[in-house]
């Protein structure tokens, strides 16, 4: 459409300009026109130039308002920060055509910026799943009961967790990215860290054992150090991992199995010693008389049921401890037990003249036990009450509720324990100095007890005492309602 | 030969076996239940042998011999007999030149030799 205009527009002012300027160059023409006719056609002729020029401008010229109209919805796009489609241009000439372009250049803008918006939110996304990962993996460090710690090629801590604050007495956010000095102040830790860095390429892996503090406060760490390799190579420590596990109580059971062993070898070469000797005797015909000879014998027979017993007990209790023994539990009731072992106990306890009393509660008391190790712990306490009992004296046995818990209480007039003795009596072999007083024992009852009643069935063993007077043995157990 | 042994063990059965021993050998014998009776029995009496267990309440046989040789100028000749033999460092003897060791199970007939070689070698007797 433009073009048409244009084209007339053109064509209008050439023959305005043409015609006008051809009258007005040749107004006389015609040399025999009149004066006046000449000067209406000079003024004619100027009239159409002049109109052909103005016409074809005004047809020609672009209209302002269709520029003022674009660039101010332009501007105002701006203002509105809007990318979107703008103009509309209906018209097919240069400036409609302009207004098309721009419209499939604002499209094209548009596009690529919510492209661009699209793809700085899957960024987004993915940060927050990366950060997600991130806390997920901390958390997963931290969760770690062992001590983790990772110092980098620099010396510096770059990451570590809970339980290794707990270890070393450091707070993980003053101490991070700093020189793991100011986190751990032991030497000989931070010499094993260093040594690894130094060393780490030739001997990637080592586990050392590291004792903290002294004595009692001790605790021994196992630590397995590990050197961050890096390079294609492989040739450039980054850093070093350490990871601490606790071997303390480890190491302390392992000490006391030692033990064990030992006192076992040595409870049980005594009365073989004894056995040994005495047959020897007999041999070499050492007995004085028939009744001497009568009298080693006997210490032989006495001396092997010693043996036996303790071979016997020892065993039980190893295979307690070591879960070989298949616990059998029912609720049960616990006076029931007692009756049991009164059973068996009071005619022994007769024969030395001591009253065995049983002061037992409503029957309902029960627990959930394994009915002959409960009888065994029972059994375990009131042979000793009565043992370490001297001729003539009392035992008494109650049992009540407690706290939830079905107490079992074993009162006797004996001898007493003595303050530094309540502990080690539950050790195994343990004989306190005042039990010479009393029939030899094997020293492993209460160990028994103290297995079965905490370990095996939750509960709890006390013992309270006078020397002189007597002692108290508490069992507690939990109770079923 | 000195005619004088001091017997300590808290085992009954172990000091009424080797006393009976000794005894038939034609010895005097004391007799101590524990470290601290036999400490002061040898500081009193001044027997001219010792046999001690190793393992005894209180004081140990170890801690007996240390406290004797602190005590008395002249070492007496000591038999430690003990089930925990193999326990016992050398370190621990070396203190003690006139301490010799016999494990548990012993045979009395051996433990009389080693005594009747122990009061030989000592020479005369100081009583």
């Amino acid at each position: 459409m433009i073009e048409l205009r244009r084209a007339a527009a053109v064509l209008l002012m050439f023959l305005g300009v043409g015609v006008g300027l051809h009258l007005l160059m040749d107004p006389l023409g015609d040399a025999g026109a009149p004066a006046s006719t000449k000067a209406m056609t000079l003024g004619a002729g100027l009239a159409l130039a002049v109109l052909g020029v103005t016409g074809g401008f005004l047809i020609a010229r672009i209209p302002k308002e269709r520029i003022v109209g674009i660039t101010e919805h332009l501007d105002a796009m701006v203002r509105r920060g809007a990318v979107g489609l703008a103009i509309t241009e209906g018209e097919a000439d240069a400036l409609g055509r302009l207004g098309h372009a721009i419209n499939r250049y604002l499209v094209f803008v548009k596009d690529e910026v919510e492209q661009s918006h699209m793809a700085a939110k899957e960024r987004q996304i993915q940060m927050k799943v990366l950060e997600a990962e991130k806390r997920h993996i901390e958390a997963v460090i931290h969760a770690i009961s062992d001590g983790v710690l990772v110092m980098d090629a620099f010396g510096d801590l770059v990451l570590t967790n809970a339980a290794a604050e707990g270890i070393f007495g450091f707070a993980i956010d003053s101490t991070l990215r700093k020189p793991v000095e100011e986190a751990i102040h032991d030497k000989t830790f931070l010499d094993l860290l260093h040594e690894m860095r130094e060393t780490g390429l030739f001997v990637p892996h080592r586990t050392v054992e590291w004792v903290q503090g002294s004595g009692d406060q001790a605790r021994t760490w196992r630590v397995i150090l590990n050197t961050v390799v890096e390079g294609k190579k492989r040739d450039r420590i980054s850093g070093v991992v350490a990871v601490l596990h606790d071997v303390t109580k480890e190491k302390e059971i392992a000490r006391m199995k030692s033990d064990f062993v030992s006192n076992v070898s040595h409870e049980l070469r005594a009365p073989l010693a004894s056995i040994k000797a005495y047959a020897e005797m007999l041999t070499d015909g050492e007995a004085a008389d028939e009744a001497e000879a009568r009298e080693f014998v006997q210490v032989i027979s006495g001396e092997t049921d010693r043996l036996g017993r303790l071979i016997e007990n020892i065993l039980n209790l190893s295979r307690l401890e070591s879960g070989l023994v298949p616990v059998n539990k029912t609720d049960l009731a616990v006076t029931e037990i007692l009756k049991d072992v009164g059973d068996v106990m009071t005619s022994q306890a007769l024969k030395r003249g001591i009253r065995l009393e049983a002061d037992l509660a409503p029957v309902f008391f029960r627990v959930h036990g394994d009915r002959d190790m409960l009888y065994q712990a029972v059994l375990n306490v009131v042979s000793n009450a009565v043992k370490y009992t001297p001729d003539g004296g009392q035992v008494r046995v109650s049992t009540y509720l407690e706290d939830g818990h079905v107490v079992v209480d074993v009162a006797d007039t004996g001898y007493g324990i003595p303050p530094e003795d309540r502990e080690k009596i539950f050790e195994k072999f343990y004989r306190s100095r005042l039990s010479a007083k009393a029939a030899p024992g094997t020293g492993l009852g209460l160990a028994l007890v103290r297995h079965i009643v905490e370990t095996v069935h939750g509960g709890r063993v006390v013992v309270e005492s006078e020397i002189g007077k007597g002692s108290v043995f508490r069992l507690h157990l939990p109770a079923v309602r | 030969m000195g005619c004088r042994v001091l017997v300590a063990d808290d085992e009954a059965f172990i000091t009424t076996v080797v006393a009976r021993k000794l005894q038939n050998a034609g010895l005097e014998v004391l007799v101590a239940v524990d470290g601290q009776e036999a400490y002061e029995r040898a500081v009193a009496d001044r027997p001219d042998l010792l046999i001690t267990d190793l393992q005894m309440p209180g004081m140990s046989g170890l801690e007996l011999c240390a406290r004797i040789a602190a005590e008395l100028p002249e070492a007496i000749p000591t038999i430690l007999l003990t089930a925990k033999g193999f326990e016992l460092k050398q370190a621990d003897l070396a203190r003690f030149p006139a301490v010799q060791v016999m494990t548990k199970p012993f045979s009395p007939r051996e433990l009389l030799a080693r005594v009747q070689e122990a009061l030989a070698s000592a020479g005369s007797p100081r009583r």
